[in-house]
């Protein structure tokens, strides 16, 4: 069995963030770095997979980005993959999710992986695309939104979170891409002998240009923080003449009197 | 000069902060209360399965070999949650490094796989006598030989971690006619032996969770193997692993700080008085500033020294400066940021007061600020000697 599971650093969620100088994603400057939670999720199912299979099954743990996210990547890695893939890429938060999704499987197609783990989405840019699209591109099977995994006999078991508080299982034949969200497991610690180990793992360096042959088919044009809202208004007088006043505005500014 | 974190350091720093986070903060106020130990007895198994024990310990004693830098990022991150798991990691690892810098292979493979592994909760440092605090060269304790045994006499005081320690290791006049610190022995002494009597816990003012206890010897009798190092070298051991544990307790006293300041920081941003919120108020802007500049020069400090004894070079100066200085300016810091809550502060709604109490005694312990300033003043006349 060959599984992989990919990874994105995205900035600390309490961060404050600015737009960048082209005012299309956040400036860099002073954020502190962690892998996405979700993906977290993903590392830590892919890992107890890895163990359930043992020497048989290898687990590579791959991610896109510049230097930085090889704290990620040997995170991974002291959590329990095997080897690791870093595409190296200046401008990976430039990119839609068509083109990561197509870096993704621009690699893993020539791999034969069985099972791709990937988290439900990022906390950065929150698509939700990219475990989909590697695996409309890879032609595998897919289940979104995992909160739970069984493995068994060739087969996927996948209790899903649907909308409205409904979870739904399906089976799925592999190979498959699985994406991962809250509830599905709670991530080990690395620990701290496994994270001096993680030296010595394997990280294969692929630039970008390698694997990216897709233009992309998204652009962000604008990145600002919501509008500041206004004050609330305060109306005065006695009731009568604020019950006219309320009316007044409810049909003026809402649909609701409409 | 390079001064960013190694990718394992920061892993290390976030696998410490992640930990205290989510499993140290919870229970820290309850641990204060001090009367049920079990959080904090199953937290320093956990931490020593995560490797916590021996962060510059060899890997082939159980150890993770991360280094100094590392150690002191953990015992930061550690005590901005809870300062007594924070104090018996900075412990742990110092027994681990007197064992790993003096001991002989077997009793390397003997004690430090089972402190570093967690199969001894914590391993004891017995220096410290009732009448040899800041002096403790003038100790009293005595090991006579006996055949191919030593038998043992005497007391020692303030022994953090002592009822749940699985070896000590103790200090002993071994021949005193010697000269003042040049009878004194090192031994390794596994509880339970007969004779070792673990005395009476203190009621301290802070750090509640982690005991302090008396150590009492009554012809207690090891074997000779039982020595560590040279016979009548002891005692410049024991300086010599104080000073790396000076670099614990000055990260330790950081993380006191840094927790005091974070909580009275963000309360300001909370609170209003006169109808604005009091973070707009100058004379607790200034409190911030100082409070802040304060804790970063003692996290360069700490840096430094860290750096230094990582890579070999001297650092007994410098880890002197930075215990003294983390240390002090953690309890201003706690100060302050008492001041800032006001009030509030001073309750125990509010953990300022038990980072205030849990600040004191790092001035105080292993080494105090007093004895601090006699190294580094002692360090810097040597240079200007003649």
């Amino acid at each position: 069995m060959k599984l992989l599971v990919c990874v994105k650093q995205v900035p600390d969620m309490e961060s404050r963030f600015k737009p960048d100088s082209r005012g299309v994603w956040f400036s860099e400057t002073d954020l502190a770095w962690r892998m996405n939670e979700y993906d977290e999720y993903a590392v830590e199912e892919a890992v107890k997979l890895r163990e359930q299979l043992g020497e048989s099954c290898e687990l590579t743990v791959l991610s896109i980005g510049p230097d930085r996210v090889g704290e990620v990547i040997k995170k991974a890695l002291a959590m329990g993959a095997d080897r690791a893939v870093h595409v190296q890429d200046l401008d990976a938060a430039g990119k839609d999710p068509w083109q990561i999704a197509s870096i993704i499987a621009g690699y893993a197609k020539e791999q034969s992986y069985d099972i791709i783990f990937t988290g439900m989405q990022s906390q950065d840019r929150g698509s939700a695309q990219v475990g989909v699209l590697v695996a409309e591109l890879l032609g595998f099977t897919c289940a979104t939104t995992l909160v739970g995994f069984a493995f068994a006999d060739g087969v996927i078991t996948a209790k899903r979170e649907l909308e409205g508080g409904l979870k739904g299982v399906a089976k799925l034949q592999i190979p498959a891409v699985v994406t991962c969200q809250l509830g599905l497991n709670i991530p080990r610690y690395p620990t701290l002998p496994n994270i001096m180990k993680a030296k010595r793992k394997e990280i294969a360096a692929i630039p970008v240009t390698e694997l990216l042959k897709e233009e992309p088919l998204a652009a962000t044009t604008s990145f600002h923080p919501p509008a500041k809202k206004g004050g609330g208004v305060v109306l005065e007088g006695d009731v009568g003449e604020l019950v006219e006043k309320v009316i007044a505005i409810l049909k003026d500014k809402t649909a609701v009197l409409r | 000069m390079y001064m960013e974190l190694t990718e394992e350091q920061k892993l290390i720093q976030d696998t410490a902060r992640d930990f205290a986070k989510a499993e140290l903060e919870p229970v820290a106020a309850q641990l204060d209360q001090g009367d049920d130990r079990a959080p904090l007895m199953a937290n320093l198994k956990k931490l020593a399965e995560l490797g916590f024990m021996g962060l510059n310990v060899k890997e082939q004693y159980g150890g993770t070999e991360a280094g100094v830098i590392a150690f002191s990022l953990a015992i930061t991150e550690i005590a901005r949650a809870c300062a007594s798991t924070a104090v018996t990691l900075s412990v742990n690892n110092m027994v681990c490094e007197v064992i790993q810098a003096i001991g002989t292979e077997e009793q390397k493979q003997a004690y430090i796989p089972k402190i570093c592994s967690g199969e001894y909760a914590a391993g004891g440092f017995g220096l410290t006598e009732p009448g040899a605090g800041s002096d403790p060269s003038s100790m009293t304790t005595q090991a006579t030989r006996d055949g191919d045994f030593y038998v043992l006499n005497g007391s020692k005081i303030f022994i953090t971690s002592a009822p749940y320690a699985g070896v000590f290791v103790v200090w002993a006049v071994t021949d005193k006619d010697a000269p003042k610190g040049k009878g004194i022995s090192c031994f390794l002494i596994e509880a339970g032996t007969p004779g070792l009597i673990i005395g009476k816990e203190e009621h301290k003012m802070g750090q509640h969770a982690s005991a302090t206890n008396e150590l009492i010897f009554d012809n207690c009798r090891v074997p000779a193997t039982a020595m560590m190092g040279k016979l009548n070298d002891g005692f410049r051991i024991a300086v010599a692993e104080l000073t790396g544990g000076r670099i614990g307790i000055g990260s330790l006293g950081l993380g006191i700080g840094l927790a005091a300041m974070d909580f009275a920081t963000r309360y300001t941003t909370e609170r209003t008085q006169f109808g604005q919120k009091i973070s707009s108020f100058q004379a607790l802007q200034w409190m911030m500033a100082d409070g802040y500049t304060e804790l970063e020069a003692s996290r360069l400090l700490l840096m430094n020294a860290a750096w230094r004894k990582e890579n070999g070079k001297s650092f007994a100066k410098e880890a002197s400066m930075a215990k003294l200085y983390a240390t002090e300016s953690a309890n201003r810091a706690c100060y302050k940021a008492m001041q800032m809550l006001g009030g509030y502060g001073y309750t125990k709604d509010y953990p300022i007061e038990r980072f205030t109490r849990d600040a004191r005694i790092t001035s105080i312990y292993e080494g105090t600020s007093e004895i601090q300033r006699l190294i580094i003043s002692r360090e810097i006349l040597r240079s200007f000697a003649a």
